[in-house]
This record gives C-alpha cells, structure tokens and sequence, in this order.
C-alpha cells in the first residue's frame, strides 16, 4: 500500500502548495496516513520530493505525478456533485478512491464528458489535460445541461437525472427520454423546448436535469 | 340525424375515443354524432366523459369522447377518467385519434391500448398540418406493420372522417410484439398469473401498470383481488424494482419509444417539402417572448375591452336597455298590462318596481346577455388561436409564488367566462393541493363574464382611475390569498410541463357554433335563476321582508361598506348570481344612487363575494360539502373587510374617483 500512501502524500504537498505553506511541518500535521515520515522518506529516496529542512519541494517527476493525482480527484469531485448530487462527505471519500483507479483513456473521457471543468466544486483550479488543450478550437462542451445549451441548436438527450420519479414518468410519456433529439428555443419567461413537431414548455428545475449534447 | 324509417338496431359494443390532448377528438365526436361538444385549441378542454349515439347503416352505437391523455398510465385526474372508461366498458371498440405530426406520442398510446388488448382504428388526424410540414408518415405501411385500419384526415374540415364508422367493422388488436426484456418480462408474466381471468382490459396491461406502481388502481384491486394476491402483487413490484433500480415505467417508456422510433424509421415519411413557417408561426414565437410578450399580452387585453367593455356592455346595453327595452318592451308590456289585467298585485309582479318583465328580463336581456355574448365570442378566438397556452409560459413564474404553476393561469382565464365550468377544469392540474387553491381563487377573486360586463359597463363610467383601483385590488387579493393558501394548504405542487399547440386561424364555423353553444347555456342556467332571485325580491318586499333585511344588512352595508341601504337587495341576489347582484348595482348606478366611491367599493364587495350556487354545487361536487362551505365561510367575511378597508383608506387618503 506504499503507492497509495505515496499519492496521499503527493496530493497533500500539492494542496499545501497551492495554500503556499509546503513545510514538512504541516504535511506531518495535516496527513492522515500512520507513517507520513516514512512515506515522505520513500518519495525523497524515488526522487520525487525534496526536502530543505522545513521546505518541500517537488521534482519534475514528482509534480508530474501529483498532477495527474489531483486532476483525477477534482474531476471525480465534479462528476460525482454535479451529476449524482452526492453530498460533500459522501463526494471526498468516493473521489479519494477514484483518484487511484482511474486510468488516464478514462480520466480524459471523464473530463471531456463533464465539458473539461476549469475548477472543482471546492473552487480549486483542476489541472488541465492534453483532452483540454485539444478541444480549445471548439467552444462548446461535450456534454451540457439543457438549459445551458444554445438557443436553437439541434441537440440529442445523453441523459436525464431527475429529482422524482413522477417527473421521470412525465417526461417519457411525452417522448423527452436519452436518445431524443430536441432544441432549445427560449429560456425566458420559461423554458421552451422543441421535440419533433411539439413544443413544450417546462421548469427550469426541469431542463437543468435533462444533459444534452450537440447532436 | 333522423330516424330512417325502421328502428335501428342497437350494437352491443361502445365506441371510444381515444387519443393524445389537444388532437381533435372532440371535432371527430362533434362529426359522427352531430352533438356539438366544446373545441377548442389548448390541451384540457375536454376534462369530462360525453356520450352520444352514432347511427351507421341500420344500427346505432353509443360513442364516447373522452379526455385526451399522454399515457395511459394516469397522471392527473383528466387522464384517470379516460383509463377509467376504458376499464368500465369492456368489449368496447377504440377509435385513436392521432396527431399526424406526433406520430411518435400518438403510437404509445396505440401500444398501450394493444397490451389492453382493445381492438381499434387509427384516425391519423391534422394530416394537413403534418403535409404542410413535411413530415406526414406512410399511413398504407402503418396498417401493414401493426395490421391495424388507419385513414388519413382533416376532421375540422370533415376531411376522411365519414369512413371512419365503416371501418371500425374491421377493428382489430394492434400486432405490436413487443419485449421489454427479460427481467420485466418475468415480472410481468408472474403478474399477469395474479389478476383475475375476469379483469376487463388485457391482463398484461394490468401486469404492466401495476408493475409501473399505479395507485389509481388500488381501489380496483381491493374489489377484485384477494388481500392475499395484492400482497404477492407488491412483493413482486418491489423484487423487480430492487433487479431494475426502480424507474420501471420509465424503462418501459424508453423500450416503447424506442420500439416507435425503428417503426416509424420503416415507414418513412410521404415525400414533400416542409414550407417555411408563415404568420402564425411567428406570432407564436413572439407571443411567449419575454420582451414582446408584455405587450402582446397588453393588446390582446386592450382588444379584449375595447370589444366586450366598450362595444358590448356600452353600445349594445344602451341599445338594448336604453332603446329597446326602455323605450319599447317595458312600456309596451305595461300598457298592455294595465290594460289587461286588473288586479294591481299581478301588474306589480309584472312590471312593479321587482317585476319579471322589468327586472328579470331586463336584467337578464338586456344588461347580461350583450356582455356575455360579445365575451363569449371574444374567448372563443382566444381559446381556438391557441394563445392561453402562451399566457401560461408567460405567468409560470408569477403562479409559482401562489403554489401552483403557469397551467393554472387556463382554468383562471376560463373562469372570467365562467366560474362553475372553469372550476371543472382544474381536473387538467395534477395535484389536489393545486385544484384547491384555483378553485378557491375562482370562487373569490375572479369574475365571471356576466358579471365582468357588467362591472367594466359601470366603471366605464366612472374612469379610469376607478378600473385600475378595481383591477389592482383585485390582483393583490388573489395574490397574497393564493400565496397565504399554499403555505396553509398540505401537499405538493406538480411540474411544469405544458403542451404548447400551434397558432392556427379560428374557424368561422367552430367559433359561432361555440359562441352560440355557450349562449344557450347562459340562458337556460341564468334565466331561472334570475327568475328566481326576482320572485325572492318580489315575495320579500310584499311581506315587509326586505326593509327588515335591510335594516338588518345595516350596520354592514351602511356602516362598515358606507353604501345605501337598498344596496342590501343587489348582496341578496348576488347570493344567486353574481352577475345578478352586479346588475342591480349597475341599474342604482344608472339612477345616480351611488357616488363613484360607492361604486368602487360596491363593486369589490360583490365581485369578492361568495360563490354562486351553481358554482357552489360544483365545488361541493368536485372537492366535497366540508371544503365548499369552507371557502364560502372564508370568502363572505373577506369580501366585506376587503370594501371596507377600500372604503376607509380611500376617505383617509380622500380619494373620490
């Protein structure tokens, strides 16, 4: 269990960093891991930390491998509250465990999935990937709410994530289900939607659960 | 439709109409019986069962129209009715009503009335509509794919629906074979070996509501199922839950919807060119703008005052009551009357001071009845242009504050037609809580046309300062009522999800039909009842009751209200009809009885003021004795504090109008 220590370490030097106050101190203060000596030890012997008395430092290779960590974290963290409306204790530890299992073809389909999220739900900057260098020439993400799709695009439902059950049965009885192709055609007073030939008109509550993509 | 010399025979079976809101079944009903039912161009306008008779070659069937429903698994209490109906009469044949541009909702109704196992015909409906588009499918391969007649029409212009009738002798079960995989399917199959062999739909169907949790079949299965059954029924609903994750009607959708979607891939589509979007499609558009919509809105009002305020409570009452009955009628009946007639106390009934020709008719004749029909005729153009529903998408967000959302703004603008069929109506909302709080409303703050005419006929006179005051006051009453009631009232409010039809030219035909319809109505529910309320003031003047009655009205109407005590006699008729009580006030008025101030306050009083007892009936009906007399317990005292408050601010503040 070394690694996975190790990339606690890592992920907590990386955060001190961004707190500006990378001391071994704080590391030994903060961690939760039982030996954060030997662990800190272990990294500055592979080379990826170095340590000045009460300074950290992190290699190249050590920052590297650090970002890669909390980009996988803070990406979990969005999927899981914007999408599952998990609660934030619930989100820390179930993104503690993503970030050492995802691989790097899934962290890429992950971010593009969300639309390549510039900050965590905490307001944290989330490492960019070599995904969100390429998507630049495109404006919009992947995967958006319904209510944040562009007025009259046609787009294709990738999925719906409702509040109740009723409102899911609603909305398949009137052919809105993954699959269905729609556009937005206002926002204001309410929503109104376009589905084939019928116009609809719904919540914002609503079209905030419905996830489109440009179809 | 005439007897055709024999006596028909009587077919055993009932035909019924079935299909999506809002695709015409009640023109396709108006067609095959001659019986004109209300059409309109929103969904919800049917909200009750009508039955009528159709004869066809020698025989005559009963033939029901029902409300339009997006699924048969009900949602609100419209969409219950017509599952219902379908449950009550077994053995019964289907016409569905498609909407040719909707094909894709128009068949999950189609393949939930297969599982029922209920043999039908297709009427692939607005087929025009779905031409001018471009988007018309291949009717000759949708009866070769589900083996299932169907037929092309245009039921407003009566395009197709003559053969409707004969092809229902070859009405068949729709051969659909459809799977929803194998963990349903079990389920499904396990409870189907539950329900009784005698169920009256087809036993999947059953399996499969029950499966999706339909509560609206509880009552069915605790007079049909053994305790025992239902028990073994939920055990297996919740297993498959737990297999599935819940949300089995939603996977059962999504599989239907699907299944749609390849069969109308293989239709394909008859070929021609979509047309650009005309007019209409405009107007529709900006007419639910957030910018344009205000005024929008403002202009379809001032047209709407201009019309029924000014050319039909002003030019047509003066016409009617002033010329015609004035100078005519009641002069003419009472030369006739003192000529004919010797005892003073029939003259009096007749033509006295509360007489049937010179105040029921008058009243009823000539005050109401121009004000109703230029109202009526004004709605319906409203209601067939199919711009109620855009009002909705504009006031969602006022409504969300009174507990409800913009769909409620339909029953609220019918009611200004009429209260009591407006209170019907509110079956199209989904939520009791929802019904609750728009009946209430109805009851107090909105009024209907009869009395609208009236009451914009007297402020006409007064000002406009006057109508803004009546018109604000009336506003923020409703408001903060309706925001106090959804605080008070238990339960839940529903989604706002609301089919928005398109704009569409009215028809001459259907509007007259429709206008002359409601008159009807008007004359034979008012009439008698101010007929009534007449002989009430005739009887209690005679024994000396209405001086005691205003003695005792007093201290309320004089010295809370501030008005004349002969205003006492309109509150009393108000009991009856408000359009009544409004009517006398408008004749005090005319005889320079009331100052303008009076007039304003009067006019909130009676327009607040409880329910008439037909729309007390309805409200007894639709939600039960104890919340009817509730709301009209609620009501009287609230009118009164409401003119008195307007009474003493505007004196403090020394306004007169």
């Amino acid at each position: 269990m070394t690694e996975y220590g190790q990339d606690e370490i890592l992920e907590l030097i990386w955060t001190l960093r961004e707190e500006g106050c990378a001391t071994r101190t704080k590391l030994l203060e903060r961690s939760e891991e039982e030996n954060p000596e030997g662990l800190l030890g272990e990294l500055v012997l592979s080379g990826l930390v170095e340590v000045s008395r009460e300074d950290l430092r992190m290699t190249r290779a050590g920052d590297e491998r650090a970002r890669g960590i909390i980009r996988r974290h803070r990406l979990a963290e969005v999927l899981l509250q914007n999408l599952f409306d998990l609660d934030s204790s619930q989100m820390e530890n179930s993104a503690c465990k993503f970030e050492h299992i995802l691989t790097t073809p899934v962290t890429e389909s992950v971010c593009t999935f969300l639309g390549h999220p510039p900050v965590c739900p905490h307001g944290r900057a989330i490492p960019r990937g070599e995904c969100c260098d390429r998507i630049r020439t495109e404006i919009h993400p992947l995967v958006t709410r319904l209510s944040d799709a562009g007025l009259g695009d046609p787009v294709r439902i990738v999925f719906i994530t409702p509040k109740s059950k009723k409102r899911l049965e609603k909305l398949s009885s009137l052919g809105i289900v993954p699959g269905s192709r729609l556009r937005l055609l206002q926002r204001n007073p309410s929503f109104v939607l376009q589905i084939g030939e019928t116009t609809i008109a719904v919540d914002r509550e609503i079209t905030d659960e419905i996830y489109v993509k440009r179809a | 439709m005439k007897t055709e010399g024999l006596t028909p025979v009587r077919k055993s079976g009932k035909v019924i109409l079935v299909g999506n809101p809002n695709v015409g079944k009640s023109v396709v009903f108006g067609y095959l019986t001659g019986r004109y039912v209300t059409v309109s161009n929103y969904p919800g306008t049917t909200v009750e069962v009508t039955r009528g008779e159709v004869r066809d070659r020698g025989t005559v069937c009963e033939i029901i129209d029902t409300p339009g429903v997006y699924s048969l698994l009900p949602m609100s209490e419209d969409e219950r009715v017509t599952r219902d109906i379908l449950m009550a009469e077994p053995g019964s044949r289907v016409i569905q009503v498609a909407d040719a541009k909707n094909m894709r909702r128009s068949l999950m109704i189609t393949l939930q009335l297969a599982e029922m196992g209920i043999p039908l015909v297709i009427a692939v409906n607005m087929a025009d509509e779905a031409r001018d588009r471009g988007v018309m499918p291949r009717i000759d391969q949708l009866e070769k794919k589900i083996g299932v007649p169907a037929i092309p029409t245009v039921a407003v212009r009566k395009k197709g629906v003559d053969r409707l009738m004969g092809m229902l002798d070859l009405a068949t079960t729709p051969n659909v074979g459809i799977s929803y995989g194998e963990k349903i399917e079990s389920a499904v199959s396990r409870m189907e070996s539950l329900i009784p062999e005698t169920s009256p739909v087809g036993r999947r169907a059953l399996a499969i509501m029950l499966l999706c949790g339909d509560d609206s079949l509880t009552q069915w299965l605790a007079e049909n199922v053994t305790a025992e059954r239902v028990s073994e029924m939920n055990v297996t609903r919740n297993r498959l839950e737990e297999e599935t994750g819940g949300e089995i009607a939603y996977r059962i959708n999504q599989i239907r919807l699907q299944w749609i979607d390849s069969l109308l891939e293989d239709l394909g589509e008859e070929a021609g060119v979509a047309e650009g979007g005309g007019w209409a499609q405009v107007f529709g558009r900006v007419s639910m703008d957030p910018f344009y919509g205000v005024p929008i809105f403002l202009f379809v009002l001032f047209l709407a005052y201009e019309f029924v305020g000014v050319f039909g409570a002003k030019i047509l009452v003066d016409f009617l009551e002033a010329g015609l009955f004035g100078k005519a009628i009641i002069p003419g009946a009472s030369w006739i009357v003192n000529q004919a007639i010797p005892w003073p106390l029939a003259r009096d009934f007749l033509i006295g001071p509360y007489g049937m020709i010179s105040m029921a008719l008058s009243y009823a004749i000539a005050i109401v009845l121009p004000i109703v029909g230029t109202f009526f005729w004004g709605f319906g153009i409203l209601e067939d242009s199919g711009y109620l529903p855009r009002l909705a998408v504009m006031v969602d967000r006022i409504f969300k504050k009174i507990g409800c959302n913009g769909k409620a703004v339909l029953p609220m603008i019918l009611g200004l037609g009429c209260d009591t069929m407006a209170t019907l109506t509110t079956r199209i909302l989904e939520t009791r809580k929802e019904r609750i709080i728009v009946t209430l409303l109805l009851a107090l703050g909105i009024p209907c046309s009869a009395q609208l005419g009236v009451i914009l006929g007297m402020l006409g006179n007064v000002g406009p300062a006057a109508t803004i005051t009546w018109v604000a006051i009336l506003v923020a009453v409703i408001l903060a009522v309706g925001f106090l009631a959804s605080r008070v009232i238990p339960g839940e409010s529903s989604d706002f999800i609301l089919e928005i039809p398109p704009i569409r030219w009215p028809r001459l035909g259907n509007l007259a039909v429709k206008t002359m319809a409601r008159i009807e109505w008007y004359l034979r529910e008012a009439v008698p009842l101010f007929i009534l309320g007449t002989l009430i003031l005739f009887v209690a003047d005679r024994i000396g009751w209405l001086l005691w009655l205003q003695k005792a009205a007093e201290p309320l109407v004089v010295g809370v209200l501030d008005l004349p005590p002969k205003t006492a006699e309109a509150f009393l008729i108000g009991f009856l009809r408000r359009d009544y009580g409004a009517a006398g006030l408008f004749d005090m008025a005319r005889a320079g009885l009331l100052t303008n101030l009076q007039v304003v306050v009067s006019l909130v009083t009676i327009t607040l003021f409880i329910p008439c007892i037909a729309n007390f009936l309805v409200i007894v009906k639709e939600h039960g004795g104890k919340v009817a007399a509730g709301m009209a317990l609620f009501i009287f005292p609230l009118a009164v504090l409401v003119g008195a408050l307007v009474n003493i601010c505007a004196r403090k503040l020394g306004i007169t109008f």
